[in-house]
């Protein structure tokens, strides 16, 4: 049997005295969406930020590839940050306002492929093209782009590091209705082409059980059931 | 791949950053009281550069048949109490302001966003250090924390600077961190962290450009205090010796003689007030300029 | 009898070269103890409708058409009487429950200046208000009269912002995406206030959203937009549950409980809008005539639609 892409063992979090969350344990295999739901202020985007190594947690392990990355050299966790990616809730922050899109696009290629200037635009094309963006998009600032928009060049973005795992926090509470249907199709695509996993973070059942393989539901600090979806309605 | 796309991407000038500046400068002309405020300034600029060229007198010559004289078509503006030409000494006076205002304003922005960037990034005990550090700069009184340093410096261009500096960085500092602080937590910078940049590269190419434009803007009317503080400084005696002409001297000096020969403070006076009221203007079309919100329009 | 009345409405904004249409030839009315509700994506002109009501829009936007508001023409009333329909005859729920209150104020406080503004001294401001606040749902108002802002719950902010606005007794009642960002919780709850509002009061509502379980539950009519123009118009129930304009119908299919069936492409550019229908581009049923010629507003069925092919459907 293969090993799970992301293994989160008995993850806890302190602030102070109050515990934000404790004892959450869950894995996510090659090619899964996994859904954590809960209700706002139930620590989720804290446990999300956890795994991409944003926030410490108080105790536990986070295991990216059988590896726990909290008790990593920093030479070790920095060549493994790219296979672990985010997307966040708030498009209207996701990118740098003073960088065109196009700029914030290609970014990690940038700083990771060593790609020369002509094989770096070719390769942004490509992924622009994959996330379904249009050349007048590209060429603009953030604040001239809609929020599904956002999300799909930082869908881009992310892609271009070949990720093994996403966390997507909250990644359509802020657009609307027939573009999270876009963009969360967007990401089924992305999925089936590359066999990314992703850890979805919602507290919305309605959008998880439509995307999602399983479902964590996550009250008073700890999971207190995962759930099966049969998927296959409409996907 | 249709080659439609790359020849876009070119003609767009997707890859030129410089697209932001162009903007800036589109802006900046479409002030008008902007422009008035930099064409006058590059003006002034350009009197003082060329000060020793134009001035029609020597300005440290000293001719006592001719003093306290009131303007004439021998000497524009008048004389001092020493029959010196008061225009020459404006002119050059000119020269000794700016060169002071600018160096303590690039001195301190540079120190001050060096330290304000570290104690707001990395934060912790540096944060606490450096915060303590900038807090008890800042409690100190302007003038005469600078009066304090020079008296133990002594007098002389280079120590004003210093001495105006070291009261100044900390203001830089402040600005620097609050922003800082809440750039770090902003999404755009966390996904730099995730995709594997460094610090430093974070620093140069997120937050820095997004930081700096209160920075920038306090730094402008900085230049106006700056040479308030020098003729404040200079008035109390401190500061220059007495062979550099400055315009804080000639109104200390000329205030003996304000019911006889009043030019000798107007015009000094006039003077100071001119280049803190143009780099108010500038000061305050930068930051309109430089407020993503404070354009109409963009509503939804 | 028709409150307001919006006629042939078109606003465009102009920023430097180009000119964005921001609405075209919008038209409907909203009669007395009605609760109207625009649907459309974020873009597509609801908000500005919103805004152009109240004569909030900025500087470099160019308007046309006309809003008759109890029979006054209000893009011809003075600044001065502007200010005195605003907020007393109509007040705006703003999008941001969170940026609409001032944080370092009590919510007591916030809610007596409204009285005080309105000459009500303030022990019979408080008086009102908690009585208000006791009927929107608001469980112990005096304990929360003594609570700073940043102490509410996002859903108890929006009431309390509710209880702001209906302190002067408005004829019309404009809230702008009132349940976006929201968790299904403070959703549902939304759902109840705005019922209670329009029940208890029988309050003249505008509500600005892309919310279609909200506007199914409390709108009577709704307008659907779709690139600054209204594409269809007629009864809530009638419009979701049986939707003939073929964006609406991809609009209620995208929602999570249809099937997340997305619709392809993305709306059109608003500089350069496209000719012919505005959406024949991402239309499944487009034919021919839908790429040459605008479709114009017709009556079907007892309500209104922008499609050739209304008959069909």
């Amino acid at each position: 049997m293969s090993l799970p892409v992301l293994a989160v063992n008995e993850l806890a979090m302190k602030f102070g005295n109050s515990e934000v969350f404790k004892n959450v344990s869950f894995s996510v295999e090659a090619g899964e969406t996994f859904g954590l739901f809960g209700k706002s202020g139930s620590g989720k985007t804290t446990i999300g930020r956890c795994i991409v190594g944003l926030e410490k947690p108080t105790y536990g392990k986070i295991l990216v590839q059988g590896k726990d990355i909290l008790r990593m050299g920093k030479k070790e966790f920095r060549e493994l940050r790219p296979k672990v990616q985010m997307i966040f809730q708030h498009p209207e922050t996701s990118l740098d306002p003073r960088m065109k899109a196009f700029e914030n696009l290609i970014e990690p290629l940038k700083l990771h492929s060593g790609l020369k200037k002509n094989a770096l635009l070719e390769r942004g094309e490509e992924l622009a093209e994959l996330t379904g963006l249009r050349p007048e998009h590209l060429a603009r600032y953030p604040s001239h782009l809609s929020g599904g928009e956002i999300q799909r060049i930082v869908l881009a973005r992310i892609m271009s590091l070949s990720p093994a795992f996403v966390v997507a926090d909250e990644p359509t509470s802020m657009l609307d209705v027939s573009v999270q249907a876009q963009i969360l199709r967007l990401m089924q695509k992305l999925q089936k082409e590359t066999g990314v996993s992703y850890l979805l973070i919602s507290h919305d059942l309605e959008v998880l059980r439509r995307v999602c393989h399983r479902i964590a539901y996550l009250e008073d600090g700890t999971i207190t059931s995962v759930e099966n979806i049969k998927r296959g309605i409409n996907t | 791949m249709d080659n439609i796309f790359a020849d876009k991407f070119r003609k767009e000038g997707l890859l030129l950053p410089e697209a932001y500046g162009s903007d800036f400068v589109k802006k900046v002309f479409q002030r008008k009281d902007m422009l008035f405020a930099l064409v006058a300034l590059l003006l002034f600029i350009g009197l003082a550069l060329f000060a020793p060229l134009i001035s029609p007198y020597n300005p440290n010559t000293i001719d006592l048949k001719n003093k306290n004289l009131s303007p004439s078509g021998e000497h524009l503006l008048g004389t001092d109490y020493l029959g010196r030409d008061l225009l020459s000494r404006i002119l050059i006076g000119a020269q000794t302001s700016l060169s002071i205002a600018f160096g303590v304003v690039l001195i301190s922005l540079l120190f001050g966003t060096v330290m304000g960037c570290a104690a707001g990034y990395y934060g912790g005990i540096v944060d606490e250090t450096l915060s303590r550090v900038i807090d008890i700069f800042l409690s100190f009184p302007g003038v005469i924390f600078a009066l304090t340093i020079l008296g133990v410096l002594g007098s002389g261009v280079f120590n004003l600077i210093l001495a105006l500096s070291i009261v100044q960085w900390a203001h830089y500092a402040r600005v620097m961190r609050g922003q800082v602080l809440s750039l770090k937590r902003q999404e755009f910078v966390l996904s730099a962290v995730t995709s594997g940049a460094g610090d430093f590269y974070i620093i140069r190419k997120h937050i820095v450009p997004n930081a700096i434009a209160p920075v920038l803007v306090l730094a402008t009317i900085d230049l106006g205090h700056v040479i308030l503080s020098i003729a404040t400084l200079s008035f109390l005696g401190i500061g220059l010796p007495a062979d550099i002409p400055e315009w804080g001297a000639m109104l200390s000096a000329g205030k003996e003689f304000m019911r006889t020969a009043p030019y000798q403070t107007i015009f000094p006076g006039l003077a100071i007030t001119f280049f803190v009221v143009i780099f108010s203007i500038l000061g305050d079309g930068i930051r309109d300029i430089l407020d993503p919100n404070h354009e109409g329009g963009e509503i939804y | 009898m028709s409150l307001i009345e919006i006629n042939d409405l078109s606003v465009e904004f102009h920023t430097g070269e180009d000119s964005v249409k921001a609405v075209s030839h919008a038209s409907f009315d909203i009669k007395e103890g009605e609760t109207f509700g625009l649907i459309g994506e974020s873009g597509s002109g609801k908000s500005v409708i919103g805004l152009a009501i109240l004569r909030l829009l900025p500087t470099n936007a160019e308007v046309s058409g006309n809003i008759f508001f109890q029979g006054q023409d209000i893009f011809s009333i003075k600044p001065s009487e502007l200010r005195k329909i605003r907020g007393k005859h109509i007040a705006l729920m703003p999008q941001n429950p969170a940026g609409s209150l001032n944080p370092v104020l009590k919510n007591g406080l916030q809610i007596k200046e409204v009285y005080e503004e309105r000459g009500i001294d303030k022990k019979e401001g408080i008086k009102k208000a908690l009585k208000l606040m006791e009927k929107l749902l608001l469980k112990d108002p005096e304990k929360l009269l003594d609570l700073y802002p940043h102490q509410l719950s996002g859903g108890m902010r929006q009431r309390l912002i509710a209880c702001m606005s209906l302190s002067f007794e408005p004829e019309l009642l404009i809230a702008d995406e009132p349940t976006k960002g929201l968790d299904p919780e403070a959703k549902a709850g939304a759902v109840d206030l705005f019922t209670k509002i329009k029940k208890e009061y029988g309050k003249t509502m505008l509500l600005i959203t892309h919310d279609l379980d909200l506007a199914l539950e409390v709108c009577d009519r709704i307008a659907v937009m779709y690139a600054g123009e209204i594409v269809e118009l007629d009864e809530a129930s009638k419009v979701l549950s049986e939707p003939l304009h073929p964006y609406t119908r991809g609009l209620i299919r995208a929602h999570p409980r249809n099937g997340l069936v997305p619709l392809i492409g993305q709306s059109p550019s608003r500089i350069r809008l496209p000719e012919g229908c505005f959406f024949h581009e991402r239309c499944k049923n487009s034919g021919f005539e839908c790429s040459r010629q605008h479709p114009e507003m017709k009556t079907h069925n007892g309500g209104w639609i922008r499609c050739h092919f209304q008959s069909l459907q």
